[in-house]
C-alpha cells in the first residue's frame, strides 16, 4: 500500500560527492547537503534532474543533536515521486541559510513562513519579514525551546484538564491572573503595536513608480484592503499602492487568523489532530482529513481497507464538488453579481453536506477518516442519496450553470485575458491545483502520484491552456465532471467489507521516522510533513497548505493591473484563510 | 412664469425632507463617541498617507470632454422642437455641428484619453 | 391667485413627497422580495404581513442609530452633501405628469406640480446636480475608499448623462415639444417606444448608469470599494444616500415611461382621470422589475470597461439615433410617404447591432480594457 517513497534512484551522492550525504538516520530518507552548497545542489537539481517544483520548505528543531534542519520537498509536474534534501545549521544564533528564492520563486513565503516559526535566517530573501506573526513578536515558536505565555506541558492531554479523572475547561481560567508568563518589561496595559513601517517600506521598495514611465508625476495612494474587507475571503489583508486604479506595488498580509497549527498538532497526540486538520480548509474538511491519514499511515506503514479506500475517495470527490461549485459561486459574487450564482451553488453544496452529515455527523467539521480506514461506514440510505446526486442530479445542474454562466457577455468580458499566468511562472511559484492546470501543465496528484485507489479509476485531468482567469473559471466545471466520472465507478465498484484495517483505538504506536504525504485537495497540493520520534506525539507537524503558497504568485500577477481585477485574482486563487494563516 | 414658483415651492418642501431627517436622526439618536469609533475606516488598519491626493490628469479631461457635448445636447434640443419648421436645412446643419465635435472625440480617443486609468 | 391655489400647491408638493418617500420605502421592500425569488430564497417576510412592515422597522431602526461623524472629515461638506444628492432625486418629480386634472369639490386639480414648456432642460439640470451630492461625500469623507468612489461615480454620471441628454433629444423630435405634458399627449396614437425602441433602450441604460444600479454600480462596488462614497456614513445620513438612489429609481423610470411609454396614457383614461397615476404606476412597477432582475443577474462590468461602453459605444450611438429619428421625421413629412417614418425602428435596429457587433469583435480579441 504505502511504498516508501523511491528518491533513492536519483543518485545525488555520486554527482555531488564533497557536500551531499545520503539521510542515514532510522526511518529518514533523501540528502543532507551542506548548506554553502545548497543553491549550486538546488540549481542542479532543477536543472538536470528536472525537479522544476519545489513543494515544500520547512524547518525541523533537532534540540537534542543541537540542530536546526530545512527540509526541501521537490517534485517534478511530469509526475513520479519527489526528493527530498535537507541542510542543517548548528543551532546557535543567527542561523543561516542561504535563501533559494532565486531557484523558486515559490520559496518565498515559506522562507517567510520558516524565519518567522523556526528563526532560519535566509540570506539573499530580499523580503525577509515576519509572515504569519506581527512585526515584534518576541522568539520563533516552534523552537523547541519556545515556551508560550499558557505554558503547561510540552504535550497533551495536560494534566492540569483532568484533576482526579474530571474534565475541566480552560474558560474556567481566568486568562489574566499569574498564570500567564509576559515577556520582560512587557505591560499589556500600554502595549502599543509595532509600527509597520517595514511592511510600507517593503511596499515602496518594489513599486513599480521607480520603473514604469511616470510621465505626469502624480501622487501614489497606499490602501489596504482587508482585514475587514468583503471580499477577501475572511481575514487577508493586502496592501496596495495605486496610481490612479492601476495597482503598481502589492503585498498581502497574513496571519490575522493565525493559531500556530503546526505547534498545536505538536502538542496534541496523532489521533487528535485528525479533528484539527478540518479546520484547516474549513470548506474540505473531508480532504484534510485524506492528506493526514495518508501521511499517518505512510509513517505507520499500515494498509488502508479496501471498503474505506471507496469511503474515501467518494467523500474526496464529493468534497470537491461542493468546493468548486462554491468557488464558482463566489467568483462570479466576487465580479458583483449580487449572489444569485453562489445562491444555485450553495443548493447543490448543502445536498452534499447532507451526506456528510449523514456518514459523519457534522456537516463541515467531518473528522471522519481514521488510520486504516474511515470511522463508520455509509447508512444505506446516505448511499442511495449519494447514488441519485451523482447520476441524476449534479450532471443535470452542472449542466444548467455552464449553460446559464459560461456566454455571458460580462463574465466573458470580465475574465477574459485578464491576470494570464504562464506555466513557466505558475511552476517557479509553486503554484498548484486547478490554477496550475488551467495554465496548461496537467499536474494533478491523482495521476502524477497515485495515492489511495485513484489508479483503479479511468478520468481525464482537466487541463486548460490560456492561463486566464476564464479558463480558471471553465476549468472548476472540467473538474467537477471528471469528479462525477471517480463517483460513478467508485460507487459501481466499492465492496462489502470492514471500513477500518485497525482496531479501534485512541492512542496509535508510529515508529521513529518522517513522512511527507500529500494529496491533490480542492485547492491545490495539500501536504503533510510529520515527523515522529516514537512518542505519542508528533515531534514536528507541518502543513503544507496550498492556499498559502498559492498567494505567492499574486504579486506578480497583479501588479499593473486594475484593482477590480485584483479582487476577482483573490476569488480565482480559491483561497481560505482558514489555510493560509494556520 | 408662475409655474417656476410651483417648482420652487416643491423644491421647498424637498429640502424640508433631508433636513428633516438629519434633524430627526441627530435628536434620537444615541451619542457616545470615541476616538476609535472617529478613526477612518480602512478595513481596520491604520491609514497611511493622504486620501486627499493628486489623482491623474485623465479625470479631468474627461470632465472636460463631457463639457463639450453636454453643452453640444443642450444646443441639440431647441434645434429638435423646431425641427418640423426648420425642414431638412436644419439637418444637414445639425449633422455638420455635431460632426465637428465628433471629429474632437475621435481626436481624443485616438490619443488614448477615453482610457480609464 | 388667490391663497387656496397656494395650499393646493403646497398641499400637492407634500402628497407628491410622500408618495415618493413611501414608494422609496416599499421599493427596498419589492426589491428584496423580488431579488429573493430569483435566488431561491423566501426574502423578509416576518414584520408584518408578507413583511409588509418591514421598511418601517428600517427606518425606525436607522433613526435610533448612533450617526458617527469621523473626526478627520470636512463637517459642512460632510453634512451638506447627503441633502444635496436626496433633493434633486425628489425635485425631479416636479415635472412629470401624473395624469390630467380632475374635479374636486368643483376645483379643478391637476394631477401635476408644475406645467413647465421646458421641462427636458429642468431635468437634464437637475440630474447634474445630484453629481455633486456624491462627489462631495467622496470628497469630504477623507478616507481612500470614498475618494476612489466619488471619483469614479462622478466619471461615470457625466460620462452617461451626455447619453441621457441625447435620449431626450430623441424624445423632443418624436414629440415636438419639450414639454412632458405635450410629449404624452403625442403619443396617444403610438408610444415612441414602437418608433424608437433603441432609443428607449439607450435611455434605460444610461438611466442604470446614472442611479448607480447593477450592473453600473461601481461606486459602491461593495466587493472593490467596501462601500464606495458612503463609507463613512451611517445611521440616518447613510439613509438618506440610499433614499436618494432609490428615488431617483422611481423617479427615473416615471420620466421614461412619460417619454417612451405613454405615460399616464391608458384605457378609460380620459373618462376617469384618477385612473392616469394608477396606470403609470403599473407601468413604473414593470420597469423597476427590470432594473431588479439585471441586479440579480448580471455581474459588475470593469470600470474602465464602464467608460469605454459610455464613450466609445453608447455616445455615438445616441447621437446616430437622434440624427436618424430626425431625418426619418422630416422625409416622411417632406415627401409625405410613411415608409421613411417606419424606416426610423428598422435603421435604429440595424445600428444597434452594429454597436452590438463592435463589442462582440472586441470581446473576441481579448483585449485589455478596450472597447
Amino acid at each position: 500500500m504505502t511504498a516508501p517513497a523511491s528518491t533513492t534512484t536519483i543518485d545525488l551522492v555520486s554527482r555531488f560527492p564533497e557536500f551531499v550525504t545520503a539521510d542515514t538516520r532510522p526511518g529518514f530518507s533523501g540528502f543532507i547537503v551542506k548548506k554553502e552548497n545548497l543553491v549550486e545542489v538546488a540549481t542542479a537539481l532543477r536543472d538536470e534532474f528536472n525537479f522544476d517544483l519545489l513543494s515544500s520548505v520547512t524547518g525541523v528543531d533537532y534540540i537534542a543533536d543541537n540542530k536546526m534542519e530545512v527540509v526541501y520537498h521537490l517534485h517534478r509536474t511530469t509526475g513520479g515521486p519527489g526528493i527530498v534534501f535537507k541542510t542543517q545549521v548548528d543551532r546557535v544564533d543567527p542561523m543561516e541559510v542561504p535563501s533559494l528564492i532565486d531557484v523558486w520563486a515559490g520559496a518565498d513565503f515559506q522562507e517567510r513562513e520558516a524565519w518567522d516559526l523556526l528563526g532560519i535566517k535566509f540570506t539573499g530573501h530580499p523580503d525577509l519579514r515576519r509572515i504569519l506573526l506581527w512585526e515584534g513578536y518576541e522568539g520563533h515558536p516552534l523552537r523547541k525551546d519556545y515556551q508560550e505565555a499558557f505554558f503547561e506541558e510540552e504535550t497533551k492531554p495536560f494534566k492540569s484538564r483532568w484533576p482526579e479523572g474530571h474534565h475541566t475547561y480552560a474558560e474556567f481560567k481566568n486568562p489574566f491572573r499569574d498564570n500567564i508568563k509576559l515577556p520582560e518589561n512587557f505591560k499589556l496595559d500600554n502595549y502599543q503595536p509595532e509600527n509597520e513601517d517595514q511592511l510600507y517600506f517593503s511596499l515602496e521598495k518594489s513599486s513599480m513608480k521607480h520603473t514604469s514611465e511616470n510621465q505626469m508625476g502624480t501622487d501614489h495612494m497606499v490602501v489596504n484592503m482587508g482585514p475587514h474587507h468583503p471580499s477577501t475571503h475572511g481575514v487577508l489583508r493586502v496592501a496596495v499602492e495605486l496610481n490612479g486604479e492601476t495597482i503598481t506595488s502589492l503585498k498581502p498580509v497574513m496571519g490575522y487568523l493565525h493559531r500556530n497549527h503546526d505547534k498545536i498538532g505538536e502538542r496534541n497526540t496523532y489521533l487528535q489532530i485528525m479533528p484539527f486538520t478540518d479546520r484547516l480548509d474549513y470548506f474540505n474538511s473531508m480532504a484534510n482529513n485524506f492528506g493526514y491519514a495518508v501521511t499517518v499511515e505512510k509513517l505507520m506503514n499500515i494498509p488502508v481497507a479496501e471498503r474505506a479506500e471507496y469511503i474515501r475517495v467518494i467523500m474526496a470527490e464529493l468534497s470537491r464538488i461542493q468546493n468548486h461549485l462554491i468557488f464558482i459561486g463566489m467568483l462570479i459574487n466576487d465580479l458583483g453579481s449580487m449572489y444569485t450564482p453562489s445562491l444555485y451553488a450553495f443548493e447543490e453544496r448543502e445536498l452534499i453536506l447532507d451526506i456528510f452529515e449523514a456518514v459523519s455527523g457534522a456537516r463541515m467539521m467531518c473528522n471522519y477518516f481514521r488510520f486504516g480506514g474511515v470511522v463508520r461506514d455509509i447508512p444505506a440510505d446516505a448511499m442511495q442519496k449519494i447514488k441519485d446526486l451523482v447520476h441524476d442530479r449534479l450532471p443535470a445542474k452542472t449542466d444548467e450553470m455552464e449553460r446559464f454562466l459560461n456566454e455571458n457577455e460580462v463574465l466573458v468580458g470580465r475574465l477574459k485575458g485578464v491576470h494570464v499566468l504562464n506555466a513557466e511562472e505558475a511552476i517557479r511559484n509553486s503554484v498548484t491545483g486547478p490554477v496550475l492546470r488551467a495554465a496548461g501543465v496537467p499536474y494533478d496528484l491523482r495521476r502524477a502520484d497515485p495515492y489511495s485507489v485513484y489508479d483503479r479509476f479511468d478520468f481525464d485531468v482537466a487541463v486548460r491552456y490560456n492561463g486566464d482567469m476564464y479558463d480558471n473559471y471553465l476549468i472548476r466545471f472540467d473538474e467537477i465532471r471528471q469528479s462525477l466520472r471517480i463517483l460513478e465507478q467508485a460507487l459501481k465498484q466499492i465492496p462489502e467489507g470492514p471500513i477500518n484495517s485497525q482496531k479501534p483505538q485512541y492512542q496509535v504506536r508510529v515508529p521513529a521516522g518522517e513522512a511527507y504525504g500529500r494529496v491533490e485537495s480542492p485547492k491545490g497540493e495539500l501536504a503533510f510533513y510529520v515527523v515522529s520520534n516514537g512518542k505519542p506525539n508528533p515531534y514536528r507537524y507541518h502543513v503544507r497548505a496550498p492556499s498559502f503558497v498559492n498567494l505567492t504568485a499574486v504579486e506578480t500577477m497583479c501588479k499593473g493591473t486594475k484593482i477590480a481585477d485584483f479582487v476577482a485574482l483573490l476569488a480565482m486563487l480559491d483561497i481560505v484563510m482558514g489555510e493560509v494563516d494556520r | 412664469m408662475s409655474e417656476w414658483i410651483y417648482v420652487a415651492l416643491f423644491i421647498a418642501v424637498g429640502l424640508i425632507i433631508p433636513i428633516g431627517a438629519i434633524a430627526a436622526g441627530f435628536i434620537l439618536g444615541p451619542k457616545k463617541p470615541n476616538p476609535i469609533k472617529e478613526a477612518t475606516y480602512e478595513c481596520g488598519v491604520e491609514p497611511v498617507g493622504e486620501a486627499w491626493i493628486q489623482f491623474k490628469p485623465q479625470y479631468y479631461i474627461f470632465a472636460l470632454v463631457f463639457l463639450v457635448f453636454d453643452v453640444e445636447a443642450v444646443f441639440l434640443f431647441p434645434w429638435a422642437v423646431k425641427l418640423g419648421q426648420l425642414g431638412l436645412y436644419a439637418v444637414v446643419e445639425g449633422i455638420i455641428f455635431v460632426s465637428i465635435l465628433i471629429i474632437g472625440l475621435v481626436y481624443t480617443w485616438r490619443k488614448g484619453m477615453l482610457e480609464w486609468l | 391667485m388667490d391663497w387656496t391655489m397656494w395650499v393646493e400647491w403646497i398641499v400637492k408638493g407634500f402628497v407628491l413627497c410622500l408618495i415618493l418617500l413611501t414608494g422609496f420605502a416599499y421599493l427596498t421592500w419589492y426589491e428584496r422580495r423580488a431579488l429573493a425569488r430569483i435566488q431561491v430564497r423566501v426574502g423578509p417576510n416576518r414584520a408584518g404581513y408578507q413583511g409588509l412592515l418591514q421598511p418601517i422597522a428600517d427606518a425606525v431602526k436607522l433613526i435610533f442609530k448612533e450617526e458617527l461623524t469621523p473626526g478627520h472629515v470636512y463637517k459642512v461638506v460632510f453634512i451638506l452633501a447627503p441633502v444635496l444628492t436626496v433633493v434633486p432625486s425628489l425635485v425631479l418629480a416636479a415635472v412629470v405628469p401624473l395624469g390630467t386634472s380632475f374635479n374636486l369639490f368643483g376645483r379643478e386639480i391637476t394631477l401635476y406640480v408644475a406645467d413647465v414648456n421646458v421641462g427636458i432642460l429642468y431635468l437634464t439640470s437637475i440630474a447634474s446636480i445630484a453629481v455633486y451630492g456624491i462627489v462631495l461625500a467622496g470628497w469630504s469623507s477623507n478616507n481612500k475608499y470614498a475618494m476612489l468612489g466619488g471619483i469614479r461615480s462622478s466619471a461615470q454620471m457625466i460620462s452617461y448623462e451626455l447619453t441621457l441628454g441625447l435620449s431626450f433629444v430623441t424624445a423632443i423630435i418624436l414629440g415636438n415639444s419639450m414639454n412632458m405634458i405635450d410629449i404624452v399627449n403625442e403619443q396617444r396614437g403610438l408610444w415612441f417606444v414602437v418608433i424608437q425602441p433603441v432609443g428607449a433602450l439607450i435611455f434605460w441604460i444610461a438611466t442604470l448608469a446614472e442611479v448607480n444600479r447593477a450592473p453600473f454600480d461601481m461606486p459602491e462596488a461593495e466587493q472593490e470599494l467596501t462601500a464606495g462614497y458612503h463609507a463613512e456614513y451611517s445611521g440616518m445620513k447613510f439613509a438618506l444616500f440610499f433614499m436618494a438612489e432609490y428615488q431617483k429609481m422611481i423617479v427615473i423610470s416615471m420620466i421614461l415611461a412619460t417619454l417612451f411609454f405613454g405615460g399616464y396614457l391608458g384605457p378609460f383614461v380620459d373618462q376617469v382621470p384618477l385612473l392616469g397615476p394608477v396606470y403609470l404606476f403599473a407601468k413604473v412597477i414593470i420597469l423597476l422589475f427590470g432594473m431588479i432582475w439585471v441586479r440579480a443577474t448580471w455581474p459588475r462590468i470593469r470600470y474602465d470597461r464602464l467608460m469605454s461602453f459610455g464613450w466609445k459605444i453608447l455616445l455615438p450611438l445616441s447621437l446616430a439615433i437622434a440624427f436618424i429619428t430626425a431625418t426619418g421625421i422630416l422625409l416622411a413629412d417632406v415627401l409625405n410617404n410613411q415608409l421613411f417614418f417606419w424606416s426610423i425602428p428598422v435603421v435604429s435596429i440595424i445600428a444597434l447591432l452594429v454597436a452590438v457587433a463592435f463589442i462582440y469583435r472586441d470581446l473576441r480579441r481579448k483585449s485589455h480594457g478596450r472597447i
